[in-house]
């Protein structure tokens, strides 16, 4: 077995080590939920936070952001782009995230990349915490293969003894050269020994047991079902309670949908470019000058959404479009369910397999 | 570093640092459409394909993606064909040589013309569609030996809204190609053909079906109409090539205003085979 | 020439008339020599010539009636600001109450002596260029009108929903503490102040579009057990009067049946 073995108060240790150089950014308690907030110190953070109520993407692609900014002068123009690279260390990121982290690099990377998300990117930590249980009854991670990561983080802990926090232990792997450095440089925490092995397969099995099969077909064959069901009628029954108010896209940690705007100043000399989160479920998201709207029904936004968390993205990235991290079902103010739709649709196209 | 330079350096490093291009020329074309002579600010070509399509930046006001209407093999200067219909495209037609804008690009797929090297190639354009097929029918005129028969074939609603009327003439005249245009709703003074596009195909001679290609660029409702012609010429889904319009913003495959279903139209598009279309039921 | 700004109120609260004294302050050190024609004390005999008009408050009044057509004259571009001119506001109110109650509530004894026809949005007397709604309206809209004004830029009211901005400013939503809000119909560019500073949404910006409402109706009884006609109720505390032009939708808060 890799890694060590770290005591709660080693894990703070670590953090603060991690702060030492970067902006913490992990979750904060208010009131009964959890929100990513930069702290100023570890002991600030709860780690046992079950899922924060948004991802931490905003901290890599936030909801606004200056892309350039240009002066104007008798007919000609100068444009800089605007960078941030200020480094930051993201602290107990869960699996579900994780993966929406890498789905965002994926798309970011690909060329001609994106500089304003990879210089952030560049310059991010990810400590991860991986989940022992479902964090809330809308989770479907386990049935999309994403209660687990992998990849896409520079340490990934988990919590092993699950009494009192402060006498926790905690197994902690490094996921990338960087990672790797820190722990050396960090030099604390044990090697694991037969007990530490012990408690780690015991909590493996747990975890196996304690994730509840949510999804009514297996995610191999959503992409299919979702296909087969194109032209269901789910989607104008289920749209029919829709706000279109992009809410689900929002929240959601595989969302990337932006706009850009051009801002002026007063004197039309200076100004800048702005993009801003934009989502596939709003009414004007495809709308062309003169009026036009590619998807000018409720019904088209709704199965847009969904066929691209279901099927597309996984179609164009092999990644997972959508994580089951229940965020877009606990938002939606019409309660609509994502899963619900997937397990609509898996049922009608498993109806047609008869 | 010199503010230019620096700037330079930032078209390197953020694909929405649009680069200035310089207004050359002109031309009023229609009450609605002009065309614009560009030229890098740099200097140096483009380096387009026919089909591919440049973000245009009014700094302040917005961007706008518009087709590149001039063949690259007709040197270093660029042309574009702008509609006037929103706040970005009448900015546009302020310009005047001398002033600058911004541009970025060439984006998208474009036609890939050697595929079409050998082949009889049938151009069907409408409206504003005869933009980008003008790269196209340029670049033919300048590689003609490279194919077969060439055909133009051109509709609009009115004759006022007829594109290019200098360069029509002229191409109606050579020798090298066999061009039809027609209106919609003809009036008193229009002498040439009236009726929808797809009349034009009745005087099409013969096409071998296996050495023929077809460029269909328009709006929507032509393209049905159109397709279903070179279809009943045994026309095959994958040598017909159509370019769709969807609404841009990043104009490099993130922002995904452009999506048609699972497609991205400003990274695999905006050219696609009516084989691959019809495998996306919003393509049309 | 700078451009000649006025400045009027026909029936409104306090709300909008303080947010539009402040903004005149930071107009005048944004523009300089932009000159403002204040009318608020009523208007006089001479001759105006004004570029932009801005007029907050509904029109409740014969009085009311009569100043909003002189201003559409001699408006180039003439603009609602605040919920009451834009929606009637919650001068609407009124509606639902029998006309001598309001009447002496508002005017006290004295009130047979003030007639007062219903509250209606300036858009129901005379043609209206641009509304900048909510209550109050939104001064940094308000600025960025200006802006666009004096630029040559085009003012488009945000066409998404105040949860967009809600969203981005990482609120916690009204619903996760039992709360109906009305942001999934409201229209953005207030920065979602409302739930940002813990409480609902009321809707002050106006009904985004009928699908949204469409929606409402089918949610709220069946996922809230709420009836449509008490969300409709709510809505109208800012204005009976709902018609964003592009997607007409006034009458949509019609009780149903
Ligand atoms: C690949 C491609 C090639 C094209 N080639 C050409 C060409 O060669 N020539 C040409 O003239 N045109 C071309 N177009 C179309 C051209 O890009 C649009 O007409 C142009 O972007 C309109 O911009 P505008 O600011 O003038 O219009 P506006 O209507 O002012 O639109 C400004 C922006 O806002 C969006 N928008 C429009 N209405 C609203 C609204 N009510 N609310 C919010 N947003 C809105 C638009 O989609 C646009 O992004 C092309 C488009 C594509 C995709
Ligand atoms: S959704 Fe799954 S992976 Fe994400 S926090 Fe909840 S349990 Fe963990
Ligand atoms: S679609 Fe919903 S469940 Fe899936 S990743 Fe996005 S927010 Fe989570
Ligand atoms: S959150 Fe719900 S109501 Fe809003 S757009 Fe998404 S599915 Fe529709
Ligand atoms: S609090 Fe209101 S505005 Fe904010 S997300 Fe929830 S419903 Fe929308
Ligand atoms: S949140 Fe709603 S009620 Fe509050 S200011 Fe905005 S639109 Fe008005
Ligand atoms: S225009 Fe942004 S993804 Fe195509």
């Amino acid at each position: 077995m890799t890694g060590r073995i770290l005591s709660h108060a080693e894990l703070i240790e670590l953090i603060d080590l991690l702060g030492a150089s970067r902006r913490l950014i992990g979750p904060v308690r208010r009131g009964d939920h959890y929100f990513y907030e930069p702290v100023a110190g570890a002991a600030r953070l709860a780690l046992d936070a079950p899922q924060c109520v948004y991802s931490p993407k905003s901290f890599l692609f936030p909801p606004e952001e200056t892309l350039l900014t240009f002066e104007k002068e008798s007919g000609r123009f100068v444009a800089q782009p605007v960078l941030h690279d200020a480094p930051i260390a993201l602290i107990a990121v869960r699996p579900c995230d994780i993966h929406g982290i890498r789905l965002l690099d994926h798309v970011f990377a690909a060329p001609p990349g994106d500089a304003h998300y990879e210089a952030r990117r560049r310059q991010t930590f990810i400590l991860g915490m991986d989940c022992a249980e479902p964090c809330r009854a809308e989770a479907f991670c386990a049935d999309m293969s994403a209660n687990t990561a992998h990849l896409g983080f520079d340490l990934m802990v988990a919590r092993l003894a699950e009494k009192l926090e402060a006498r926790a232990t905690y197994a902690i792997e490094a996921g990338s050269e960087t990672g790797e450095n820190v722990l050396a440089e960090f030099g604390r925490g044990r090697a694991p020994g037969a007990v530490d092995e012990a408690a780690r397969a015991e909590r493996a099995a747990r975890k196996r047991q304690a994730f509840p099969k949510r999804l009514r077909c297996d995610v191999d064959e959503l992409p299919m079902a979702l296909q087969r069901g194109f032209a269901s009628k789910t989607w104008a029954q289920t749209a029919q309670r829709c706000y279109s108010c992009g809410s689900c896209n929002l929240v959601c940690p595989t969302c990337y949908c932006f706009n850009i705007r051009d801002d002026i100043s007063l004197d039309g000399n200076c100004g800048s470019r702005v993009r801003e989160w934009d989502g596939c479920q709003l009414r004007d998201f495809a709308l062309v000058a003169g009026g036009h709207n590619f998807r000018s029904d409720p019904a088209q936004r709704l199965r847009h959404r969904v066929m691209r968390k279901g099927r597309w993205i996984q179609d164009r990235t092999g990644l997972p479009g959508c994580v089951g991290c229940g965020r877009c079902d606990g938002a939606c103010t019409a309660k609509i369910s994502i899963r619900e739709m997937f397990n609509a649709l898996a049922e009608e196209a498993g109806h047609d397999g008869d | 570093m010199t503010v230019i330079e620096s700037m330079e350096a930032g078209v390197r490093t953020s694909p929405y640092v649009s680069t200035p291009a310089r207004v050359l020329d002109v031309e009023k074309l229609t009450d609605l459409e002009t065309l614009f002579v560009l030229e890098m600010g740099h200097g140096r070509a483009l380096d387009h394909r026919p089909g591919q399509f440049v973000q245009a930046w009014m700094p302040g006001i917005g961007e706008s993606p518009i087709s590149i209407c001039s063949s690259p093999t007709r040197g270093r200067a660029f042309e574009l064909c702008v509609r006037r219909v929103g706040e970005v495209t009448s900015h546009f037609h302020r310009f005047r040589p001398g002033d600058e804008l911004g541009v970025r690009g060439p984006y998208g797929n474009g036609f890939n013309m050697r595929s079409l090297e050998g082949h009889s190639v049938v151009v069907v354009a409408g409206g504003l569609g005869l933009a980008p097929a003008r790269s196209v029918i340029q670049y033919i005129i300048d590689r003609r030996d490279h194919f077969d028969q060439f055909h133009v074939l051109y509709g609009t609603k009115t004759p006022a809204d007829v594109l290019f009327r200098h360069d029509l003439s002229l191409w109606r005249h050579s020798a090298l190609m066999n061009v039809m245009v027609t209106v919609d709703r003809p009036d008193e003074q229009w002498r040439g053909r009236s009726g929808v596009v797809t009349k034009l195909f009745a005087d099409l001679p013969p096409l071998d079906p296996d050495r023929t290609s077809a460029v269909v660029i328009g709006p929507p409702v032509m393209f049905k109409f159109v397709v279903i012609e070179l279809m009943a010429r045994s026309l095959p889904a994958d040598r017909i090539f159509c370019s769709l319009e969807r609404r841009m913003k990043c104009g490099v495959g993130k922002c995904g205003h452009c999506q048609i279903n699972s497609e991205y139209v400003c990274t695999d598009g905006p050219v696609f085979t009516y084989e691959r279309m019809r495998s996306l039921p919003e393509a049309i | 020439m700078k451009p000649r700004i006025a400045i009027f109120s026909l029936t409104s609260c306090e709300g909008c008339s303080l947010a539009i004294l402040e903004l005149e302050d930071q107009l005048l050190a944004l523009l300089g020599g932009v000159e403002i024609v204040n009318f608020r004390e009523g208007m006089t005999e001479r001759a105006w010539d004004i570029d932009v008009g801005f007029v907050d408050g509904a029109v409740s009044t014969p009085q009311d009636e009569e100043e909003i057509r002189k201003l559409r004259e001699h408006c180039r571009t003439l603009v609602a600001i605040g919920a009451c001119a834009c929606l009637g506001g919650v001068n609407t109110l009124k509606h639902q109450q029998p006309p001598l109650e309001y009447r002496e509530y508002v005017y006290g004894a004295g009130a047979k002596w003030f007639p007062t026809t219903s509250a209606r949005p300036l858009s129901a007397v005379v043609k209206v260029d641009y509304e900048l709604p909510g209550c109050p309206m939104v001064k940094e809209e308000f600025l960025h009108f200006v802006k666009c004004a004096l630029t040559g830029k085009q003012f488009r009211l945000p066409a998404d929903p105040v949860c967009t901005e809600c969203k981005k400013l990482g609120n916690l939503c009204r619903y996760e503490k039992g709360e109906l809000c009305m942001g999934p119909l409201t229209r953005a560019g207030c920065r979602a102040i409302c739930p940002a500073y813990g409480s609902v949404c009321e809707g002050c910006r106006g009904l985004l579009g009928a699908d949204a409402v469409a929606a409402a109706r089918e949610v709220f009884p069946a996922r809230y057990g709420v009836p449509f006609d008490r969300i409709a109720d709510r809505l109208r505390l800012y204005g009976a009067y709902q018609d964003d032009g592009e997607n007409a939708i006034s009458g949509v808060l019609q009780p149903s049946r």
